[in-house]
């Protein structure tokens, strides 16, 4: 699997839940604000309406005793003694004007009202009673209702506090847990990625107990237990196979090969072959298991290649065929000297097998390591590309091919152990195309 | 050369030791491991040939032991095991060479005798003959009845590793593993080809005989 890109901050779990607890935490803030600031401020309201009636019932009774003029006198006093000034009075005769209080003039309507007083010399707001009195009096008690828009104001501010240190709190709190899920998210990927690159004993940590992550761990844990079980049975099964058929097989080759005659030799050859399969098949399965990997050791690429170009270099002459390399000095890589040796040597064979009698096969090293393997030889169509590197795939006829048809999946495995990309090209725009194999690290 | 055989696999034990026998050799065949390490301590053999998986105490084990116990009795260990890594566990536990099966038994018998007459690391010669062709490592020359012959560094090298085993058997295996470090069969012909330029510049009559089916063996022509 190919490295992922690091996650974006705004994309993991932990900003996610610290957003939606900011969001649930704002909403419900100002929702209990809201009925606060709704219910208290009623209250306050209805406390006013409910002084204003007392008063009203106080001057109403005076009237029914001693008619407007008691509630005229009564009206003077209570202003009098009035320190607060927020209560107003108006006692109006049938014909409108004033009999007594400190309001102007108001609407002569009965119930409640709202009014502004003198607009030009106070903004108050007055909360008001009507009652029309016998005889066309009418009478307007009054009180101003700015000690509720004080509390109001107040109650704001203090929600306007509590709000913003709620916010401050969720926050805080959400990248705590955010963070803390994202910290053992993060564990669990990088010990998970160690497991993907070979290392299959790596285990996540887990607390005994613990929460949903330790939980997680520990089912993970099992199951990599479980896994590392299959693949100890699969190698043990592995080594069975081969002791078990390789030891008769190998009787059997000593046997043939005490005979005499050609029957006795081709026996051999035959034998020869069956084992090669069968170790190659091994040697496939063993390097894909990944289990190599841990003996990996800086390997000087450019002095292997030399080793198996110029090892090759006679086969490719007796084919009349030029063996040319280009190498970089001194690239090295990280891996297993045996494996690439071999990788490598499969792929000359390969490329002197097939380029062109007479011609040549190149062989090049850039750092990186970028390796081509180049011949001239009839090429692989587009569609068989992808193919060769399954094991047991042949291509016939084009390329008269000997061998298991396993070379190719051996590259293609150590390639794989080693990171490295391999790509098939052709090597021209002529026909033939011939072959370039290009691996990249 | 008085040769133990440590080995469980009855078949494989009765025709390595048929061959041995059949070479020349005394062959004691010893079925498990522990048994073969008690036999080794005490034995007094010129060579041991220990298969790596045995009953008991496994051929990684006994080499172990045996050493620690400061016995340097050349050993080859022989194994059915697949496995990559095993050639280097095997040296570093203190076998001298290694060998997979399937092996021919001419592989076998030539590594034998190559470790067999192994020389001691300060008797190593500075110069190696086979009739009139001569080398000096020290010099870094090769002379053939008194004439220079230009040679590549592998080809000196090629040279030198089947002059060191002059008149006895050297697998294309073992050239493959001393002159190119490499450790698998290549299949195709590439020792052949190489071996065909040396004996060319070398000249006539050649020195370096091939033996088939086995491999090659650099000695004076008229033998």
């Amino acid at each position: 699997m190919p490295e992922e890109r690091p996650t974006r901050w705004w994309a993991t779990t932990g900003f996610r839940i610290t957003l939606l607890h900011l969001a649930l935490t704002l909403l419900g803030t100002l929702l209990l604000a809201g009925i606060g600031f709704w219910a208290s401020s009623r209250f306050a309201v209805q406390q006013i309406q409910a002084e204003i009636e007392r008063d009203a019932g106080v001057l109403l009774n005076a009237g029914r005793l001693g008619g407007p003029t008691s509630i005229a006198l009564s009206i003077e006093a209570r202003i009098a003694a009035d320190r607060s000034g927020t209560q107003y009075f108006l006692l109006s005769g049938p014909d409108g004007g004033r009999i007594a209080g400190n309001l102007a003039a108001a609407p002569r309507s009965p119930g409640w009202a709202t009014m502004g007083l003198d607009a030009a010399t106070d903004d108050s707001v007055l909360l008001a009673l009507g009652t029309p009195l016998p005889a066309g009096h009418f009478l307007l008690v009054g009180r101003d209702l700015a000690p509720v828009r004080e509390l109001e104001a107040r109650l704001l501010g203090a929600a306007g506090w509590v709000g913003g240190a709620a916010l401050l709190l969720a926050l805080a709190g959400g990248l705590v847990i955010g963070r803390s899920v994202v910290r053992r998210a993060a564990q669990m990927e990088r010990a998970l990625a160690e497991v993907e690159q070979g290392r299959l004993a790596t285990r996540l940590a887990a607390r005994p107990g613990g929460d949903e992550f330790d939980r997680l761990a520990r089912r993970v844990n099992a199951t990599l237990d479980r896994l590392a079980d299959t693949m100890a049975a699969l190698r043990q099964v592995t080594d069975d196979i081969a002791h078990d058929l390789r030891t008769p097989l190998t009787r059997l080759r000593q046997r043939l090969e005490s005979l005499e005659g050609k029957e006795a030799e081709a026996a051999v050859a035959e034998c020869d072959r069956i084992l090669e399969i069968f170790a190659a098949l091994l040697r496939i399965a063993q390097i894909e298991s990944g289990a190599r990997r841990s003996a990996f050791a800086g390997v000087d690429l450019t002095a292997v290649m030399e080793t198996v170009a110029e090892l090759y270099a006679s086969a490719a002459a007796e084919r009349g065929q030029r063996l040319e390399t280009d190498l970089a000095p001194g690239v090295a890589m990280q891996g297993d000297r045996e494996l690439l040796a071999q990788m490598l040597a499969n792929l000359v064979e390969n490329a002197i097998r097939h380029g062109r009698e007479g011609g040549r096969v190149q062989l090049a090293l850039r750092p990186g390591p970028e390796i081509t393997v180049t011949d001239d030889g009839p090429g692989i169509p587009d569609a068989d590309k992808p193919l060769v590197f399954r094991r047991f795939h042949r291509l016939d006829a084009a390329r008269s091919s000997q061998g298991a048809g396993l070379g190719l999946a051996l590259v293609a495995a150590v390639a794989e152990l080693h990171g490295l990309a391999v790509a098939l090209e052709d090597a021209s725009a002529t026909s033939p195309p011939g072959l370039r194999v290009r691996l990249r690290g | 050369m008085r040769i133990l055989l440590v080995e469980d696999d009855a078949g494989t034990a009765a025709e390595v030791a048929r061959g041995l026998t059949g070479a020349g050799h005394l062959v004691n065949h010893v079925p498990d491991g522990r048994a073969g390490l008690m036999e080794a301590i005490g034995g007094g053999y010129d060579l041991l040939v220990v298969d790596r998986m045995l009953p008991n105490l496994d051929g990684l084990g006994l080499v172990r032991a045996l050493r620690a116990a400061g016995v340097a009795t050349p050993t080859l260990m022989l194994t059915a095991r697949a496995g990559l890594g095993d050639r280097v566990e095997g040296l570093d536990a203190g076998a001298d060479d290694y060998l997979a099966k399937p092996f021919a038994f001419a592989e076998l018998l030539a590594r034998v005798h190559a470790l067999g007459r192994r020389p001691a690391l300060n008797a190593e010669p500075s110069v190696l003959r086979v009739a009139d062709l001569e080398m000096d490592l020290l010099r870094r020359s090769v002379t053939r009845a008194g004439q220079r012959i230009e040679l590549q560094p592998r080809e000196f090298r090629l040279l030198e590793v089947l002059l060191r085993q002059a008149g006895r058997v050297v697998t294309r295996n073992m050239l493959l593993e001393q002159v190119w470090d490499i450790h698998f069969d290549p299949r195709t012909s590439v020792v052949e080809t190489h071996i065909s330029r040396l004996r060319a510049k070398l000249g006539e009559p050649t020195l370096i005989h091939t033996l088939r089916g086995a491999g090659y063996v650099a000695r004076p022509p008229d033998a």
